[in-house]
């Protein structure tokens, strides 16, 4: 301590211990926060057309309009960096592959539209669409959870015009 | 004019000095980041947390960086040097 | 300049270099041996990495750190925001998981689509020619994270003159700390 590089040396060393302490705490504080976020969504129609999107080869698509509403409040405390809530899309392709699909992000605001893995949703099982969320803290674990969930509703016919 | 700068570098200062600035810098670090953490948990501002500790750094940096003369009141007694004795 | 340095060698003996050699060594190991074990643990090659593209933004930025686990017999969830390496590419992406398909008997195994927040595609053209990724092309997913830590990679690997001026200014301390 005898010099000024010494003393200086000397607080930058406590003071990283101190960014980490606190940087630990803060992540702690985030399990001190109750999650209970409300949801509630609806499919308002759900079509299956042929086409050919984007680079994907043609196929058959399916299109959902859907109503939602949810009350995420209780999620955003002082280190929630963002939140991520997303529509999922969830089914049995008739081959029995399990499926779940992303529909929509909140970022993005855009109505997707979602494939088949077997590029026909002939036989089919019924889809429920579920909204979740993603917590991105400042520092720390991130957690997610879900919010709200249609019933199934089976897939149209293909339909060749409308 | 080099040791000028080099003494100004060195900031030096006493042995009861180095305890008293060891001591401000322990206890403001240790003291600031507690009070930093409870402020923005109470605010629920992580922004207000990381505030109160980098201007609470800043101030105890200048307070003990550089060698004021609190930190001078104690220098060390040195002996007489003895060389020209012994050469008789 | 060194004369003291050999002086002192000199008068402590070949004994005395061995062992800074190992003491040396002995950090270096167990540093490496820590890092294998946290993989080990983690069931994954890579246990922390630094976010390299803007790609995952506003959540994720170039220098942020994250800490990645892959249980093996958990399967991947859409939502999940995962690294993987694409074979016959050495980078590792971080994105998010937007599609999985259970083709197989068990629920690990799938087949995944991916796309980053920021990215306005999914992740196909990424994939050097295959349609989806498999589990083995995943490192990870990312279940912690701590911001900024990591920029120093970056900048080093952007900047390299950063990395020998670091290196110089150091060797610099070095010697002027044993002459006074």
């Amino acid at each position: 301590m005898h010099s000024l590089y010494q003393r200086a040396n000397g607080l930058t060393g406590l003071l990283s211990s101190c960014l980490i302490g606190l940087l630990a705490l803060v992540a702690l504080t985030s399990f001190l926060f109750p999650a209970h976020p409300k949801g509630d969504v609806n499919i308002k129609t759900l079509k299956v057309r042929w086409g050919q999107i984007d680079r994907h080869p043609a196929q058959e698509w399916a299109f959902v309009q859907f109503d939602l509403q949810t009350d995420l409040e209780s999620l955003f405390h002082w280190n929630t960096k963002q939140l991520f809530v997303y529509l999922v899309a969830e089914y049995t392709g008739s081959k029995g592959v399990a499926n779940e699909v992303v529909l929509w992000d909140r970022i993005a605001k855009i109505k997707y539209v979602f494939r088949d893995f077997n590029k026909t949703f002939r036989n089919a099982s019924a889809v429920e669409l579920s909204v979740r969320y993603n917590v991105m803290p400042y520092v720390g674990v991130l957690t997610s959870g879900e919010v709200g969930r249609t019933s199934k509703e089976r897939f149209p016919a293909l339909q060749t015009q409308g | 004019m080099s040791s000028q700068i080099r003494s100004l570098l060195e900031g030096k200062i006493d042995f009861e000095g180095q305890k008293l600035a060891e001591k401000i810098v322990q206890i403001g670090l240790i003291s600031s980041t507690i009070v930093s953490f409870i402020v923005g948990f109470v605010v629920q501002d992580l922004k207000v947390a990381f505030a109160i500790l980098s201007v609470a750094t800043i101030f105890i940096a200048l307070i003990t960086l550089p060698p004021w003369p609190v930190y001078n009141k104690h220098p060390l007694p040195w002996l007489k040097s003895q060389n020209s004795k012994k050469e008789q | 300049m060194f004369s003291d340095e050999i002086r002192t060698i000199q008068k402590l003996g070949v004994r005395y270099v061995v062992l800074q050699v190992l003491n040396f060594t002995q950090v270096i190991i167990s540093g490496l041996m820590i890092w294998k074990a946290l993989g080990i643990v983690t069931n994954t090659e890579s246990p922390i990495v630094v976010v390299l593209s803007g790609s995952m933004e506003p959540a994720f930025y170039r220098g942020d750190l994250l800490f990645l686990m892959n249980p093996r017999n958990t399967p991947y969830v859409v939502g999940d925001i995962t690294v993987y390496k694409v074979p016959g590419a050495d980078i590792p992406i971080v994105h998010r998981v937007i599609e999985t398909h259970t083709v197989g008997p068990l629920p690990t195994d799938q087949s995944l689509l991916t796309k980053g927040d920021n990215n306005r595609l999914d992740d196909l053209e990424l994939y050097k020619g295959l349609r989806w990724l498999q589990r083995k092309n995943i490192i990870g997913k990312v279940h912690g994270f701590l911001p900024y830590v990591g920029y120093v990679t970056i900048a080093m690997n952007d900047f390299p003159q950063l990395k020998y001026a670091l290196l110089g200014f150091l060797g610099l301390m070095a010697l002027i700390q044993r002459e006074s």
